[in-house]
């Protein structure tokens, strides 16, 4: 528990600053630090100013996808007809991601005044805060941040005495993964299951209870207050003309020094590996490391001289994901892991597309018949199968997950599954 | 529990209505949702929050569940009745989720971590500490009532491995030595 | 709006075709005769989740294949349904559906008219690659009279989705998730809605059969015959499926205008109940006191000779065909006999929200406005019969009358098909065919004629009545009686306010509209 880790690379930490300080969780102690300075001038702003302010800083969505925030909002109807939504995307439920929990925690109000912003931009009345249920602890500080927001005046009726109204809802998911993509998100906001849908139609026209909705990572909306308070330009003063900004790092796994770490974007793999958060304890060599959460293609240890971009992952042929490097060392029976990854989807499938509801548990199933000495020299092709057969097949991209490891592991680590055959 | 101690006097805000914690260790005998104050108040404050009335289900469905310890057929009835659904739509969206227990669970609810993160870092050791140290099987109520020990996908806090919840709580960095503390402070 | 009647032009697999704007994929494959095979996706209903993912299709300029139930098509648009790629993932869906299925098409009722097992035998593979042990769901019961075969299922969710579009009961849904997801209701709520039956013809695999179906025949055994359901004055086109000469099934058979794919389950027992009951094999008369069987000419011969001009009376019912009707009719007018009536049961009507024209109406009876449109009027019980005065009975009307009955009639001719108590007074009995035996029409609540085919064979001589009718005119003096049941019609057609114009061939399967002079009072609902 607590805040334990930091590291001594030079930084800025912008999200992450008062990250351990619980007077950051009050209204009085944030206001202190300097919170809800930007919500005044933004209740000033036009909304599509505060928009095309976003869409400069070139910040991008923080949930996986990397899709361009700005743009994102742009999509919203100008001249509404009805209420809009804002779904704040707290699902956090990848493996291997564990940085929204930490904005939930300790800068829940930081959360909050980018939420309203936000919301200002896309012209929304209400916000709903989809936390994943599991995050009792930090909901519930999140929710007394959201009580008092309320009684302190910038949350609900006629902001700060703008005369603008929005609400703040904190909602608590419970417990199922596909709620974090974001039109299973809003299946389930709504009271069903959080199955996704077909788009069209986008959430920005028909979203949550039939009404235009953007959805936005906890991390994206976080980011937001400080880009409108310093302008696009200083946000860009980190990371690359790309991939803008910082971003929060979780790392996990085998390390040393495991942890949240706010870090530029373009920051090498290597180096959040070995030097940020230490390299495998114990003298033990890095086998292979899952870089943007587990679904995510697999690096060797010979790979990570990556630059850790948007763009750049791609280019080293996986991606950035949540920037949530899973590590593995050099001891790891990398198809007992990916057995345990397979489990994970099979388990979180919501069930409608065929490919995914079957194939994720035929993956798991075979991986497990393969680490228990049972496997067959066939079952690797059956695998390359399942690989072609669950991408770009399905609605949302659950099954894609899978087999972003499951190839990579097969391409690279095929020695291991072909001496758990042998034996 | 996470109420900070100024909450707990005034009546709840609205905006905290769906987000109250379901997972407690006092659970009250089972008993109807919605014929004390209580319970209406909830309701009345969670349908508020939204437009339509079917999006209070998994706000209600967790308030079941923090007031009786499980979600029973009774009140997915009653929560039905409430949102104007139909008893069955209720089961489809309460079986759908893997946090409502449609089954009593020991008085500590005690989930292991065993996804990737944590996985690596001796997950399973623990689960297995886990299930011997309270003589129970994975899911089973121990003789007791007081545990149910099971194996939980990723809880979000893969840096702190391996992670355990019970009922509301965390506790990180657990190993398997750790595990007989743990449990002697849930008493 | 003059933009909707705008065409648009797609290549499907090197096939020009028109369609609508607004049209899918899928429908303009259908229209350029290409059928993109689909599990989830269900012409009559409205919800289409795109889950099955079995209809994916190429198009070009589409990075995915897309599914093609959804993907709107667009002028221009180029698609391959069976390319490499969309051949690929639809044997790959086939394959995954099959992982976990039991294969017990042996025992199956859906086998022979089972999508899986058709897609499966176009495309599948001899050998599954599945190595693991199959997940076991067992059997269930959805309703008093459905069961479901859960490793049957591959969850396309079409019985949901009708529950919960179409009949406005969501009572049925998806429990649990991924592959341990299944179909179920609430404990101790089976679906008690009037159209649950619809789920087991919706079910596209052998998951959800009729309790009273199961195991009693294979589909490819059955023959099929399109017939109009005599349930209700609805009047649902329907499918009976017979085997051995009994009624085993009836499933509903497409029309827009009355019933789309639906129809109740009261409708669905009709017929099979109607296999039940004593019937009359051979023309009766009671020329020496006690009914003696007789051929044909001879018993005609001798009821021309009795029948006599005078008192009389005349039921019929309001489940006999428009012919049979008018022909009754001629024979009352030949006799002087005025009138006639006819008794309709009636019962609880069931809505249907998500296709609000089918409703299982209160008049249980198919044709009681084709009764009126002859003449006989409604009633609420059978009429009282003077000593020694005629009476003609036509059809079941005698069904619920007591034994004595018509006793007292100076002449008592019954033309149907069932030995009733009272039918045993009769002077003369012309067995007549029962409407699955015979072609004809029904005039619906709305007016609608509509056709009806013969699907069984009448035991011994038994004949529709419109032909022993038109015969015995003959025989009393009338012109040349018809043979043909197209020229019944146009005799009817030619003498029946509100008929004239229509044709026998033209009503096809659809059925049309009476003119306004024939349109049944109550039809404006």
């Amino acid at each position: 528990m607590g805040y334990p880790y930091s590291h001594d690379l030079e930084t800025s930490t912008l999200l992450s600053r008062h990250f351990g300080d619980e007077k950051a969780r009050t209204l009085a102690g944030w206001r202190e630090l300097g919170g809800y300075a930007t919500l005044p001038e933004a209740l000033e702003m036009e909304p599509d100013r505060i928009t095309e302010v976003v869409k400069n800083s070139g910040l991008r969505g923080r949930g996986g996808a990397g899709f361009p925030t700005g743009v994102k909002w742009s999509f919203m109807p100008q001249e509404p007809d009805g209420p809009h939504y804002l779904c704040c995307n707290a699902d956090e439920s990848e493996p291997g991601a564990f940085k929204d929990r930490e904005i939930l925690r300790w800068v829940p109000h930081l959360l909050i005044e980018g939420c309203l912003i936000a919301a200002r931009a896309i012209r929304a009345q209400h916000v709903y805060i989809y936390v994943r249920g599991e995050f009792f602890p930090f909901s519930g500080i999140l929710r007394d941040a959201v009580v008092e927001a309320y009684e302190g005046g910038y949350v609900g009726e006629n902001i700060l005495g703008s005369g603008w109204s929005c609400d703040v809802t904190v909602h608590l998911g419970a417990g199922a993964y596909i709620a974090g993509e974001e039109t299973g998100l809003m299946s389930s906001l709504m009271g069903g299951r959080a199955e996704p849908w077909i788009k069209p139609p986008f959430p920005a026209q028909s979203g949550a209870f039939g009404r235009p909705t953007t959805v936005n990572n906890v991390e994206t909306l976080a980011a937001v207050p400080m880009i409108l308070q310093e302008g696009a330009d200083w946000y860009r003063q980190w990371g690359t003309e790309k991939s803008p900004g910082t971003k929060l790092w979780c790392c996990s796994g085998h390390l040393v020094r495991p942890g949240t770490y706010e870090l530029p974007l373009g920051i090498a793999l290597k180096n959040v590996v070995y030097d940020v958060c230490g390299g495998a304890p114990n003298g033990k060599k890095i086998k292979a490391v899952i870089p943007g959460g587990s679904s995510t293609a697999m690096l060797t240890a010979d790979e990570l001289d990556c630059e850790s971009t948007y763009e750049g992952m791609i280019e080293a042929g996986t991606a950035l994901g949540t920037a949530s490097p899973i590590v593995m060392n050099e001891d790891t029976n990398i198809v007992r892991a990916m057995r345990r990854i397979a489990q994970f989807y099979a388990h979180e499938s919501c069930g409608q597309c065929v490919q995914c509801r079957e194939g994720t548990s035929w993956t798991a199933e075979i991986l497990h018949r393969i680490e228990g000495g049972e496997g067959t020299p066939e079952d690797i092709d059956t695998l390359y199968h399942l690989c072609e057969q669950m991408t770009g097949r399905t609605i949302c991209p659950l099954a894609d997950s899978v087999v972003f490891p499951l190839r990579s592991s097969l391409d690279k680590f095929r020695d291991e599954y072909e001496a758990l055959i042998r034996s | 529990m996470t109420d900070s101690g100024d909450q707990v006097n005034k009546p709840m805000h609205p905006a905290a209505a769906s987000s109250q914690p379901f997972q407690v260790a006092d659970i009250r005998p089972t008993e109807r949702l919605f014929e004390d104050s209580e319970g209406r108040d909830r309701l009345e404050k969670a349908v508020s929050r939204y437009p339509e009335k079917r999006a209070a289900l998994l706000p209600m469905l967790g308030y079941a569940q923090e007031r009786n310890g499980w979600v029973s057929d009774e009140s997915m009835e009653e929560i039905a009745d409430a949102l104007d659904l139909t008893p069955a739509y209720v089961r489809s969206v309460a079986t759908f989720y893997t946090m409502y227990h449609k089954h009593p669970v020991g008085r500590h609810l005690i989930q292991v971590c065993t996804c990737i993160s944590c996985h690596l870092l001796e997950a399973e050791e623990v689960f297995e500490r886990f299930l011997a140290e309270t003589g129970t099987r994975a899911g089973e109520i121990s003789a007791d009532g007081k545990y149910t020990v099971i194996e939980a996908e990723c809880l979000g806090a893969c840096g702190f491995a391996t992670a355990v919840q019970v009922n509301d709580r965390y506790f990180e960095n657990v190993t398997p030595d750790q595990v007989p503390a743990i449990l002697d402070e849930l008493d | 709006m003059s933009d909707v009647a705008k065409n648009i032009t797609l290549t499907i697999d090197g096939v020009d075709v028109s369609v609508q704007r607004g049209a899918t994929v899928l429908q303009a494959a259908e229209r350029a005769g290409i059928v993109v095979p689909h599990y989830c996706y269900h012409p009559g209903i409205p919800s289409r989740p795109a889950q099955c993912r079995m209809c994916l299709v190429e198009i070009e300029g589409q990075p995915k294949l897309q599914p093609s139930c959804v993907f709107p098509a667009g002028d221009g648009m180029i698609v391959h349904t069976t390319s490499e790629s969309a051949e690929t993932a639809r044997k790959s869906v086939i394959e995954f559906l099959l992982l976990n299925h039991p294969l017990d098409c042996p025992i199956c009722d859906a086998a022979g008219q089972c999508m899986l097992q058709d897609y499966a035998f176009e495309t599948g593979q001899l050998r599954s690659r599945y190595a693991e042990a199959k997940l076991v769901l067992g059997r269930d019961r959805v309703a008093d009279d459905i069961l479901y075969f859960g490793d049957r299922c591959i969850v396309c969710t079409r019985c949901v989705r009708f529950m919960e579009d179409i009949a406005g009961d969501n009572a049925l849904v998806v429990a649990q998730r991924g592959h341990k997801a299944y179909i179920d209701t609430f404990p101790g709520k089976d679906l008690d809605s009037a159209f649950r039956g619809n789920i087991v013809d919706v079910c596209p695999v052998g998951a959800l059969v009729h309790e009273d179906f199961v195991f009693k025949a294979r589909a490819w055994d059955l023959d099929t015959a399109p017939g109009i359901c005599p349930g209700c004055s609805t009047g649902c086109n329907i499918d009976i499926n017979v085997k051995e000469n009994q009624v085993v099934r009836t499933k509903p058979r497409l029309n827009p205008e009355v019933n789309s794919y639906w129809m109740c389950d009261h409708g669905r027992r009709c017929l099979v109940m109607a296999n039940r009951g004593v019937r009359a094999e051979a023309p009766m008369i009671r020329a020496q006191g006690e009914l003696e069987p007789a051929g044909w000419l001879a018993a005609l011969t001798w009821v021309a000779e009795q029948l006599g001009d005078g008192d009389g009376v005349a039921v019929v019912s309001a489940g006999a065909a428009n012919e049979s009707l008018f022909y009754v009719r001629a024979l009352l007018d030949r006799l002087g006999i005025q009138g006639g009536t006819f008794t309709v049961e009636q019962g609880e009507e069931a809505a249907l929200t998500g296709f609000p024209k089918l409703r299982l109406r209160a008049e249980r009876a198919p044709n009681a406005d084709g009764a009126e449109l002859q003449g006989f009027r409604r009633s609420d019980g059978l009429p009282t019969v003077e000593n020694g005065a005629t009476l003609v009975v036509l059809g079941d009307a005698l069904a619920d009358a007591s034994a004595e009955y018509g006793a007292n009639a100076g002449f008592f001719l019954y033309i149907g098909s069932h030995l009733y108590p009272a039918a045993r007074n009769a002077t003369a009995i012309l067995p007549a065919a029962t409407v699955p035996e015979m072609e004809g029409t029904f005039v619906n609540y709305e007016g609608r004629v509509q056709r009806f085919h013969r699907a069984l064979r009448s035991p011994g001589v038994a004949r529709p009545a419109w032909l022993s009718l038109s015969r015995l005119l003959e025989h009393l003096g009338a012109a040349d009686g018809v043979l043909e049941v197209g020229d019944a019609f146009a005799a009817m057609a030619a003498d029946t306010v509100g008929m004239e114009g229509l044709n026998w061939g033209a009503l096809g399967l659809r059925g049309e509209l009476l003119s306004e002079a024939g349109q049944p009072a109550v039809a404006a609902e």
